[in-house]
Protein backbone atom coordinates (compact mmCIF):
# COMPACT_ATOMS: atom_id res chain seq x y z
CA UNK A 1 0.00 0.00 0.00
CA UNK A 2 1.24 3.45 -1.05
CA UNK A 3 1.08 6.06 1.58
CA UNK A 4 2.25 9.77 1.44
CA UNK A 5 3.19 11.60 4.49
CA UNK A 6 3.90 15.20 4.89
CA UNK A 7 4.84 16.99 8.19
CA UNK A 8 4.96 20.67 8.62
CA UNK A 9 8.51 21.08 9.45
CA UNK A 10 8.22 25.11 9.13
CA UNK A 11 5.81 25.33 12.18
CA UNK A 12 8.73 24.07 14.59
CA UNK A 13 11.73 25.38 12.70
CA UNK A 14 13.97 27.28 15.05
CA UNK A 15 14.10 31.12 14.26
CA UNK A 16 17.08 32.37 12.66
CA UNK A 17 19.05 35.03 14.83
CA UNK A 18 21.24 37.19 13.78
CA UNK A 19 22.68 39.87 15.99
CA UNK A 20 22.59 43.26 14.01
CA UNK A 21 23.95 47.15 15.64
CA UNK A 22 22.24 50.29 14.37
CA UNK A 23 24.78 52.23 15.75
CA UNK A 24 22.57 55.85 15.40
CA UNK A 25 19.42 53.50 16.33
CA UNK A 26 16.20 54.21 13.98
CA UNK A 27 15.23 57.82 13.93
CA UNK A 28 12.73 58.43 16.71
CA UNK A 29 14.56 55.77 18.70
CA UNK A 30 18.48 56.95 18.43
CA UNK A 31 19.32 55.74 21.50
CA UNK A 32 18.46 51.94 20.94
CA UNK A 33 21.34 50.57 19.34
CA UNK A 34 21.61 46.46 19.38
CA UNK A 35 18.71 44.90 18.21
CA UNK A 36 18.24 41.30 17.24
CA UNK A 37 16.86 39.94 13.23
CA UNK A 38 14.72 37.34 13.93
CA UNK A 39 13.66 35.30 10.81
CA UNK A 40 10.85 32.47 11.88
CA UNK A 41 10.13 30.20 8.18
CA UNK A 42 6.36 30.91 8.98
CA UNK A 43 6.56 34.06 9.50
CA UNK A 44 8.13 34.99 5.55
CA UNK A 45 8.77 37.66 3.93
CA UNK A 46 8.53 39.50 7.37
CA UNK A 47 11.54 39.31 10.00
CA UNK A 48 11.32 40.97 12.96
CA UNK A 49 13.74 43.70 14.55
CA UNK A 50 13.72 43.17 18.46
CA UNK A 51 15.68 45.55 20.50
CA UNK A 52 18.16 43.45 22.15
CA UNK A 53 17.97 44.33 25.64
CA UNK A 54 14.08 44.11 25.46
CA UNK A 55 12.21 41.37 23.81
CA UNK A 56 8.78 43.03 23.72
CA UNK A 57 9.86 45.99 22.08
CA UNK A 58 10.27 45.12 18.10
CA UNK A 59 9.70 46.45 14.76
CA UNK A 60 7.84 43.34 11.94
CA UNK A 61 10.39 44.47 8.77
CA UNK A 62 10.58 43.12 5.18
CA UNK A 63 12.74 43.11 2.22
CA UNK A 64 10.89 45.99 0.28
CA UNK A 65 11.72 44.06 -2.93
CA UNK A 66 9.23 41.65 -2.13
CA UNK A 67 6.61 44.83 -1.77
CA UNK A 68 8.06 46.63 -4.47
CA UNK A 69 10.20 44.96 -7.14
CA UNK A 70 11.06 48.35 -9.03
CA UNK A 71 12.06 49.78 -5.77
CA UNK A 72 14.58 51.77 -7.04
CA UNK A 73 16.45 53.48 -3.51
CA UNK A 74 18.84 56.31 -4.24
CA UNK A 75 21.47 55.31 -1.50
CA UNK A 76 23.31 58.70 -0.44
CA UNK A 77 26.84 57.91 -0.91
CA UNK A 78 27.60 59.16 2.64
CA UNK A 79 25.35 56.32 3.93
CA UNK A 80 27.62 53.61 1.61
CA UNK A 81 30.52 54.93 2.74
CA UNK A 82 28.99 54.95 6.72
CA UNK A 83 28.18 51.32 6.64
CA UNK A 84 31.17 50.07 4.43
CA UNK A 85 29.34 48.82 1.57
CA UNK A 86 31.78 48.49 -1.20
CA UNK A 87 29.94 45.38 -3.38
CA UNK A 88 26.27 45.68 -4.08
CA UNK A 89 26.05 41.99 -2.40
CA UNK A 90 27.36 43.09 0.53
CA UNK A 91 23.95 45.19 1.35
CA UNK A 92 20.76 43.88 2.68
CA UNK A 93 18.11 46.25 3.26
CA UNK A 94 14.72 46.20 5.58
CA UNK A 95 11.57 48.55 5.68
CA UNK A 96 9.67 48.68 8.32
CA UNK A 97 6.20 48.04 8.51
CA UNK A 98 3.09 49.27 10.31
CA UNK A 99 0.77 46.22 11.05
CA UNK A 100 -3.08 47.73 11.65
CA UNK A 101 -4.60 44.49 11.87
CA UNK A 102 -3.74 41.03 10.50
CA UNK A 103 -5.14 42.29 7.26
CA UNK A 104 -3.92 45.56 6.62
CA UNK A 105 -0.52 46.75 7.05
CA UNK A 106 1.81 49.78 5.31
CA UNK A 107 5.61 49.43 4.73
CA UNK A 108 7.74 52.75 5.08
CA UNK A 109 9.57 53.09 1.55
CA UNK A 110 11.04 56.23 1.94
CA UNK A 111 13.56 55.14 5.12
CA UNK A 112 14.49 51.63 4.67
CA UNK A 113 16.97 50.36 7.24
CA UNK A 114 20.12 48.96 5.88
CA UNK A 115 22.84 46.13 7.31
CA UNK A 116 26.20 45.56 5.65
CA UNK A 117 25.60 41.87 5.40
CA UNK A 118 29.21 41.48 6.81
CA UNK A 119 29.19 43.42 9.81
CA UNK A 120 25.53 43.05 10.06
CA UNK A 121 25.83 47.14 11.37
CA UNK A 122 23.23 48.95 9.67
CA UNK A 123 21.18 52.64 9.48
CA UNK A 124 18.31 53.89 8.75
CA UNK A 125 18.60 55.59 5.34
CA UNK A 126 16.85 58.70 4.24
CA UNK A 127 16.83 57.70 0.54
CA UNK A 128 18.08 60.87 -2.08
CA UNK A 129 14.47 60.13 -3.76
CA UNK A 130 12.59 60.21 -0.72
CA UNK A 131 9.88 61.86 -2.34
CA UNK A 132 9.20 59.33 -4.90
CA UNK A 133 7.86 56.85 -2.43
CA UNK A 134 5.26 56.77 0.30
CA UNK A 135 5.81 56.41 3.84
CA UNK A 136 2.61 54.10 3.95
CA UNK A 137 3.09 52.27 0.82
CA UNK A 138 -0.10 49.71 1.42
CA UNK A 139 1.09 45.78 1.40
CA UNK A 140 -1.68 44.08 -1.09
CA UNK A 141 -2.87 40.88 1.66
CA UNK A 142 -3.89 37.93 0.20
CA UNK A 143 -3.10 38.98 -3.62
CA UNK A 144 -0.31 37.76 -5.98
CA UNK A 145 1.99 40.68 -6.46
CA UNK A 146 3.51 39.02 -9.78
CA UNK B 1 17.98 81.43 18.28
CA UNK B 2 21.40 82.59 16.61
CA UNK B 3 19.95 84.49 13.21
CA UNK B 4 22.80 85.72 11.03
CA UNK B 5 22.93 87.36 7.36
CA UNK B 6 24.67 85.79 4.87
CA UNK B 7 24.79 86.60 0.69
CA UNK B 8 24.83 83.37 -1.35
CA UNK B 9 28.53 82.24 -2.09
CA UNK B 10 29.17 83.08 2.14
CA UNK B 11 29.56 80.06 4.55
CA UNK B 12 28.96 79.30 8.17
CA UNK B 13 30.97 76.73 10.14
CA UNK B 14 29.36 74.95 12.93
CA UNK B 15 32.17 73.06 15.80
CA UNK B 16 34.97 72.99 13.05
CA UNK B 17 33.93 70.43 11.12
CA UNK B 18 30.29 71.31 9.50
CA UNK B 19 30.19 73.99 6.88
CA UNK B 20 27.36 75.41 5.91
CA UNK B 21 26.97 77.39 2.12
CA UNK B 22 24.35 79.55 1.20
CA UNK B 23 24.49 78.83 -2.36
CA UNK B 24 22.02 80.56 -4.24
CA UNK B 25 18.49 82.62 -3.59
CA UNK B 26 15.46 82.47 -5.64
CA UNK B 27 12.86 84.01 -4.37
CA UNK B 28 11.42 81.90 -1.81
CA UNK B 29 13.71 79.54 -1.94
CA UNK B 30 17.38 79.39 -0.42
CA UNK B 31 19.94 76.71 -1.57
CA UNK B 32 21.92 75.44 1.05
CA UNK B 33 24.94 73.40 0.50
CA UNK B 34 26.12 71.29 3.45
CA UNK B 35 29.88 69.57 4.25
CA UNK B 36 29.39 67.43 6.99
CA UNK B 37 31.32 63.92 8.25
CA UNK B 38 29.36 61.32 7.19
CA UNK B 39 28.27 59.89 11.08
CA UNK B 40 26.51 63.20 10.81
CA UNK B 41 22.74 62.82 9.53
CA UNK B 42 21.34 65.75 8.04
CA UNK B 43 17.82 65.23 6.84
CA UNK B 44 15.36 67.66 5.22
CA UNK B 45 13.27 68.24 8.57
CA UNK B 46 9.54 67.21 7.83
CA UNK B 47 10.86 63.99 6.02
CA UNK B 48 12.55 63.21 9.43
CA UNK B 49 9.85 63.68 11.28
CA UNK B 50 7.99 61.85 8.98
CA UNK B 51 10.00 59.04 9.74
CA UNK B 52 9.79 59.33 13.36
CA UNK B 53 6.53 59.30 13.59
CA UNK B 54 5.94 56.35 11.52
CA UNK B 55 8.84 54.29 13.17
CA UNK B 56 6.79 55.14 16.41
CA UNK B 57 3.61 53.75 14.78
CA UNK B 58 5.56 50.47 13.96
CA UNK B 59 7.23 49.98 17.48
CA UNK B 60 5.00 46.77 18.70
CA UNK B 61 5.41 46.10 21.99
CA UNK B 62 4.12 42.20 21.86
CA UNK B 63 4.31 39.68 18.73
CA UNK B 64 1.69 40.99 16.85
CA UNK B 65 0.05 38.49 14.31
CA UNK B 66 1.29 39.03 11.09
CA UNK B 67 -0.45 39.16 7.86
CA UNK B 68 0.02 36.56 4.85
CA UNK B 69 1.80 37.36 2.08
CA UNK B 70 2.17 35.81 -1.10
CA UNK B 71 5.68 34.52 -1.47
CA UNK B 72 8.11 35.51 -4.26
CA UNK B 73 10.74 33.66 -5.96
CA UNK B 74 13.39 35.59 -6.52
CA UNK B 75 16.05 36.32 -3.84
CA UNK B 76 16.14 39.34 -2.10
CA UNK B 77 20.31 39.79 -2.61
CA UNK B 78 19.73 39.92 -6.38
CA UNK B 79 17.27 42.95 -5.91
CA UNK B 80 19.86 44.49 -3.40
CA UNK B 81 22.35 44.17 -5.67
CA UNK B 82 20.05 45.51 -8.46
CA UNK B 83 19.60 48.62 -6.50
CA UNK B 84 23.20 49.46 -5.68
CA UNK B 85 24.30 48.78 -9.01
CA UNK B 86 20.95 51.13 -10.23
CA UNK B 87 22.40 53.84 -7.84
CA UNK B 88 26.40 53.88 -8.90
CA UNK B 89 24.76 53.41 -12.68
CA UNK B 90 23.52 56.99 -11.89
CA UNK B 91 25.68 59.19 -9.74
Amino acid sequence: MNSVSTFETEAIAAPVVTEARLPMGLLGFERIKDYLLIANASEEPFQWLQVRDNAALAFVVIDPFVVLPDYQPDIPQADVEFLGIEDPHDAILFNIVTVASPTRATVNLKGPVIFNRRTMIGKQVVLANANAYSIQHPLSIGEATA
Amino acid sequence: MLILSRKSGECLVIDGRITVKIVRVEGEVVKIGIEAPSDIPVHRQEVYEEIQRSNQAALTRQNVPLPRLPKLAVPAATFAAKAFQTKNAIP
